[in-house]
């Protein structure tokens, strides 16, 4: 009989070991990198075809080109229509679909691997061979616009296109959706000039991961891709973001609303910055969780919030650092009060052994949990090889977050929460929340819904 | 789909404790990760006329400290383990979790143990996370366009005020709420005997069952609960409801109507029926109604599962400029035509393979197992339904299928809950 005892935590178990392998990798002569990741514990596998452009290479007279031509790409293909690559995909219980980010676009596919060949063919034929049938994408332009009207009935996505805006300014991470005249000016022509120019073997990679035997794969591979041409990778967008001179106060004026949606952040750290680690212990002490400074503060202590959290965007060209919550409308202020004493005590304060020790231990003990699932490990995989991370990044992330001290989280809190620089946004009732907030910048502009300035 | 096909079975150890709490094991060392799930017998179905919203609240409250954990001390002590947690609250259970690396089992179960016993109900901590619980409402429902209709078409379709009422609640009763109703609500519902255990993951089951019984095994256990009456008239209680969401930037309708029990025969055939309807974009409605005729925006359908009579829900977002009674008419008459045809065998096919796709990967995450067998233990006591639920599901015919829509959907025994946006900026 285990002794118990009730009043102190107990210790923990033995640990189980955990290591993520090496995957095996490999070319095809068109130049697609390939990367294999066996593994049979189930009769599963996941497969992303991945390429080196997103949203951020949009040509500039034709914003939303990137989204369409990929939302596209399963509507219709030399073999199939849109009706029977639906029908094809589901009949297998399987899964493919296909999304652009701002740096990257994905086609993903799962599916029980007694169907491994039948979905490779089926990525294979939207990705080499999609029709862009004139009907489809006029339905796509369509749908899209009303889409994009109903976004603008949510707060969230209100909030964050003014955060986008002013901290990328000039750059192209700030425009977070097109508009509907965008959208208009989509012709058939743009997306097969697009497709023939972006969707090329030398700016993609193919990932597997799963129930598969990397020799099989390789010859099922060259049969379904090796004749695909190479191209010539496109030029990444070059400019960094320029950085932000005064702090700035911006409200979205939602009549009515009844809460806050705040968001308050500033330029930080792109993906592959040496401060990755630091500034990640860094946000998990101050935000990233329920046990984390601004939850237990504004939540815990204050009831202001459903949750408050910090977050970093770390993308491939650049990021950003910001704080969010959506409050009731009456503590707005409070809550800005709260959120800036929070940032000016991770500035000015060293961390405690304590605390630190806590959010590395968070870290590196969820790491064997994200990668649980086939999904969760496919994600990881994808990330690492698309940053172009380190080959043993996996196997020393957790060694690298022990790494970081108190004097590195100081330090990137100093350089990354830049507080007198920041932006700070605030959807919501504009003659509520005003009165509660124009001391927090010099100036004040106010935006309706639809993203005019009023 | 090859006939041979086999899914090898989880194992599973179930027993009771003395104290009447029923404990199953999954030991299963995929990953070294173990979850475990605690579901308490409480959920909105149990709650009185004049405290709804209590089941939810007292789910923030389980947070809140206990005898040798302080407040927020369960977040901190999860967290700084490298595990995971949440909670939630639905009209028929109440379940807590975590995942944790494996070798954190012991905290997990001493964390669960000590508020299954003592949780530490203050004056302080209720007002504090009432306020939560007003803020979590404001931002799912109050602040949402759309957010409120699932609650109303409930209301419509329900006559037994169990069934009927939010989750969410009323904030007028959380506010007249006292800590004594707090902590009486605890003594009934939070027993040993009214709930349900469960680990799935990496462990020794000798180890595990002696930490169980070391943690939990001298709670004491309490009277059981005052039986309950979900039973319900067959007809819904409102067929037609107006309803002018300020937010709502279209015109949009739900429709719901109110079938069998989850896991009875029928309403295995209508989750079925339902995934060829409106699941995926091959499916009847999504082919016809966003493809077809291009009427629609946003098109949704999903079953609610209760142990009580439950309900399936088809909803849609038309275009600005679309007749609703026109896209109303197409979803009738393919939900007809199902009735007098049946799937199509290609259907048929799609649809067991999706089952056993989702089964699989289901597999993976040992949060999904523990969840699932602790339901089936909770609700069914027989969690080893796990294993065997698939079959049934696959073996559902073409004739039950075509028989259970026409005789609970084709019917004019629905509701109808339309949508108009009241905006000032619609």
């Amino acid at each position: 009989m285990t002794l118990i005892k009730r009043q102190s935590p107990p210790e923990p178990l033995a640990p189980i070991s955990f290591e993520i392998e090496h995957p095996f990798r490999s070319k095809l002569a068109n130049g697609l990198e390939v990367v294999i990741f066996p593994n049979n514990k189930l009769p599963l596998v996941s497969f992303r075809l991945a390429f080196q452009s997103g949203d951020i290479q949009d040509p500039a007279d034709a914003k939303g080109l990137t989204s369409a031509t990929t939302s596209m790409l399963t509507e219709g293909t030399s073999e199939y229509t849109s009706a029977q690559l639906a029908e094809k995909i589901e009949r297998l219980g399987a899964g493919l679909s296909a999304h652009a980010s701002d740096d990257f676009t994905t086609i993903a596919a799962s599916c029980l691997s007694l169907y491994s060949e039948e979905i490779l063919h089926l990525v294979a034929d939207v990705v080499l061979r999609p029709t862009f049938p004139e009907n489809e994408l006029d339905l796509y332009r369509r749908n899209t616009i009303e889409h994009l009207k109903f976004q603008r009935s949510q707060p969230a996505f209100l909030a964050n296109e003014q955060s986008a805006r002013l901290i990328y300014g000039e750059h192209p991470y700030s425009n977070i959706s097109p508009r509907a005249e965008d959208i208009q000016k989509l012709e058939r022509e743009k997306l097969t000039a697009f497709h023939h120019q972006r969707f090329i073997a030398s700016n993609a990679m193919l990932i597997a991961v799963g129930d598969v035997e990397p020799d099989a794969l390789m010859k099922d591979l060259d049969d379904l891709f090796g004749d695909w041409k190479q191209g010539s990778a496109p030029e990444n967008v070059a400019a960094s973001p320029a950085a932000r001179k005064a702090r700035t106060l911006t409200i979205v004026d939602r009549p009515g609303s009844a809460q806050s949606n705040i968001v308050i952040g500033n330029l930080a750290i792109r993906r592959t910055s040496p401060d990755y680690f630091a500034m990640l212990v860094m946000n998990q002490v101050l935000g990233a969780g329920a046990s984390s400074r601004v939850f237990m503060n504004l939540r815990e202590e204050k009831g202001y919030t459903y949750g408050a959290y910090t977050r970093l965007e770390t993308k491939k060209l650049a990021g950003d650092f910001e704080a969010t919550a959506e409050v009731r409308t009456a503590v707005t202020g409070d809550s800005l009060r709260e959120f800036f004493l929070e940032f000016d005590r991770i500035r000015q304060e060293s961390v405690g052994e304590v605390e630190l020790d806590d959010a590395k231990n968070f870290l590196t003990g969820v790491f064997p949990l994200r990668a649980e699932t086939q999904e969760g490990l496919t994600n990881m995989i994808v990330n690492q090889h698309l940053y172009s991370l380190p080959d043993d990044y996996l196997q020393t992330y957790r060694d690298n977050v022990r790494g970081v001290s108190a004097d590195e989280v100081q330090r990137v809190a100093q350089d990354y929460i830049r507080t007198e620089e920041m932006a700070i946004v605030i959807v919501g009732d504009a003659k509520e929340v005003l009165p509660q907030v124009q001391t927090y910048a010099e100036s004040v502009e106010v935006f309706d819904t639809e993203g005019n300035r009023k | 789909m090859p006939h041979s096909f086999q899914i090898p079975a989880l194992s599973l150890e179930q027993y009771t404790l003395p104290n009447g709490l029923r404990v199953v094991l999954n030991s299963d060392g995929a990953a070294p990760v173990v979850s475990v799930a605690v579901y308490y017998d409480v959920g909105s179905r149990n709650e009185r006329e004049d405290r709804t919203g209590f089941a939810h609240l007292f789910e923030h409250m389980m947070f809140q400290g206990s005898e040798n954990v302080p407040k927020a001390g369960h977040f901190q002590h999860i967290m700084k383990a490298g595990g995971t947690m949440n909670g939630t609250t639905s009209s028929e259970r109440t379940n807590y979790y975590e995942t944790m690396p494996a070798d954190q089992l012991p905290l997990a179960l001493w964390l669960e143990s000590d508020r299954m016993r003592s949780l530490a109900v203050t004056q302080e901590n209720l007002e504090n996370q009432r306020e939560a619980v007003k803020e979590e409402k404001r931002l799912r429902y109050d602040n949402q366009p759309y957010g409120q209709i699932f609650d109303l078409i409930n209301e419509m379709i329900y006559g037994n005020f169990a069934n009927a009422h939010s989750t969410i609640g009323s904030m007028d009763h959380l506010d007249a709420a006292s800590v004594e109703d707090v902590q009486e609500f605890f003594r009934i519902y939070y027993a040993p005997n009214n709930a349900v255990l469960v680990l799935s993951g990496s462990f020794d089951v000798a180890e595990a069952k002696n930490l169980v019984d070391g943690y939990f095994g001298d709670i004491p256990s309490q009277p059981l609960p005052p039986s309950l009456d979900v039973s319900e008239p067959p007809a819904v209680v409102a067929k037609y409801r107006e309803w002018e969401d300020k937010l709502a930037p279209f015109p949009a309708f739900l429709i719901g109507w109110k079938i069998p029990a989850r896991r009875s025969r029928e309403f295995y055939a209508l989750y079925l029926a339902g995934k060829i309807l409106y699941e995926g974009d091959s499916s009847r409605l999504y082919q016809k109604l966003v493809k077809g005729d291009e009427a629609v925006i946003q098109l949704f359908g999903f079953t609610d599962e209760r142990r009580g009579p439950s309900s399936i829900f088809i909803g849609a977002i038309p275009k600005p400029d679309k007749d609703l009674s026109k896209i109303r008419e197409t979803i009738m008459l393919e939900i007809e035509d199902l009735a007098i045809h049946g799937p199509k065998t290609e259907e048929m096919e799609k649809i067991k393979n999706q089952l056993i796709n989702d089964s699989i990967r289901m597999r993976q995450s040992s949060m999904a197992r523990a969840q699932q067998i602790a339901e089936f233990a909770l609700y069914d006591g027989d969690p080893g339904l796990i294993n065997t639920e698939l079959d049934i599901l696959l073996a559902v015919t073409k004739n039950e299928i075509r028989d259970v829509v026409g005789k609970f959907l084709n019917t004019d025994n629905r509701s109808l809950l339309n949508v108009k946006p009241a905006g000032a900026s619609a």
